[in-house]
């Protein structure tokens, strides 16, 4: 396991369990997703860009499974009250009040954005490379 | 896209004004173009290649930071390495499949010159010959086995990566 996730704070814990209730909700009342006139480009493994109708029944399922996993990963608005990471070290800016950022279960915080992009590519936090996966399972079985 | 030239601009801010030791850039030269960088390196002192001047040339794609930039050296002055090959393609493993959008050009300038600080011997890689006349003109295209004494042994990649031979025929 990584170094990051040995020293979970109580707080961290408590904000992770709160958001995985806010997402689910927020899913399900959530508006459709927009309509895309282009067809979506999806990477089954890193440097590999396929457009969504070319891919393979595997890397379908492949993507289908990681999106599942994604919207396990809890969510949030930045409220300004953060002591750690203030900035998203993928796009390099601070994040601003109102701002929706993902949490990954290494304690690490991107903006929701940016973070679901990468973790499409690979399931590892950037900051620690900590596999996104088998700590979730863990945080599934402390709980 | 925006983000990607925001994020740029940022990098080269810091790498202009708290760069690595023997790394420099000259902002002027690249903000006309911001996706393709050239950083003059020069060998650390005590090391083999002191006082030797090199020059790196970074090209950042569109869907950078998710994607690792190019980088190779380029000019008259390659430098003779095990894992350079003369015609400047690094094999260096953060360059492709240990890529993270939470490394930068910062973290790859230091790496370059760790790379070279680090050596012992100043040889080219053992296939170098063959690779030069055979690989793709970008280095990222090439199926690398890393050369396990420098790198961490990449995991899957041997099955993901089918376009081109290893630049390490064992
Ligand atoms: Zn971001
Ligand atoms: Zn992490």
């Amino acid at each position: 396991m990584g170094n990051c996730f040995k020293t979970p704070s109580t707080d961290d814990i408590s904000l992770l369990r709160g958001h995985d209730n806010q997402d689910g909700a927020e899913q399900a009342l959530g508006p459709p997703p927009p309509y895309q006139e282009r067809v979506p480009v999806y990477h089954p493994s890193p440097n590999v860009s396929r457009l969504a109708n070319q891919l393979s029944e595997e890397e379908q399922i492949k993507i289908a499974k990681r999106l599942g996993l994604i919207s396990h990963l809890p969510v949030g608005v930045y409220d300004g009250s953060s002591k750690k990471g203030k900035e998203c070290v993928i796009c390099m800016n601070e994040f601003i009040l109102g701002e929706s950022l993902r949490f990954l279960p290494c304690m690490h915080t991107y903006h929701r954005d940016c973070i679901d992009d990468w973790l499409m590519r690979s399931f590892t936090c950037p900051s620690c490379m900590e596999p996104v996966d088998a700590a979730l399972l863990s945080t599934y079985e402390t709980n | 896209m925006a983000s990607m030239e925001k994020r740029l601009q940022k990098e080269l801010l810091a790498l202009t004004k708290d760069p690595p030791a023997g790394v420099k850039v000259d902002s002027q030269r690249i903000c006309t173009n911001l996706s393709e960088w050239t950083v003059d390196l020069e060998g650390a002192p005590e090391s083999i290649y002191e006082g030797e001047k090199f020059q790196l040339m970074f090209k950042f794609g569109s869907r950078y930071p998710f994607e690792s930039p190019q980088v190779m050296f380029i000019g008259e002055h390659i430098p003779v390495h095990p894992h350079v090959y003369s015609n400047g393609h690094i094999c260096l493993s953060i360059l492709t499949y240990d890529w993270s959008p939470a490394l930068s050009a910062q973290s790859v300038c230091l790496s370059v010159v760790s790379m070279l600080s680090s050596c012992k011997e100043k040889k080219r890689p053992p296939d170098n010959a063959f690779y030069v006349k055979t690989c793709s003109k970008n280095p990222k295209k090439t199926r690398w086995w890393y050369h396990v004494l420098l790198n961490k042994v990449e995991r899957n990649s041997v099955n993901m990566y089918e376009e081109e031979r290893p630049c390490d025929m064992k």
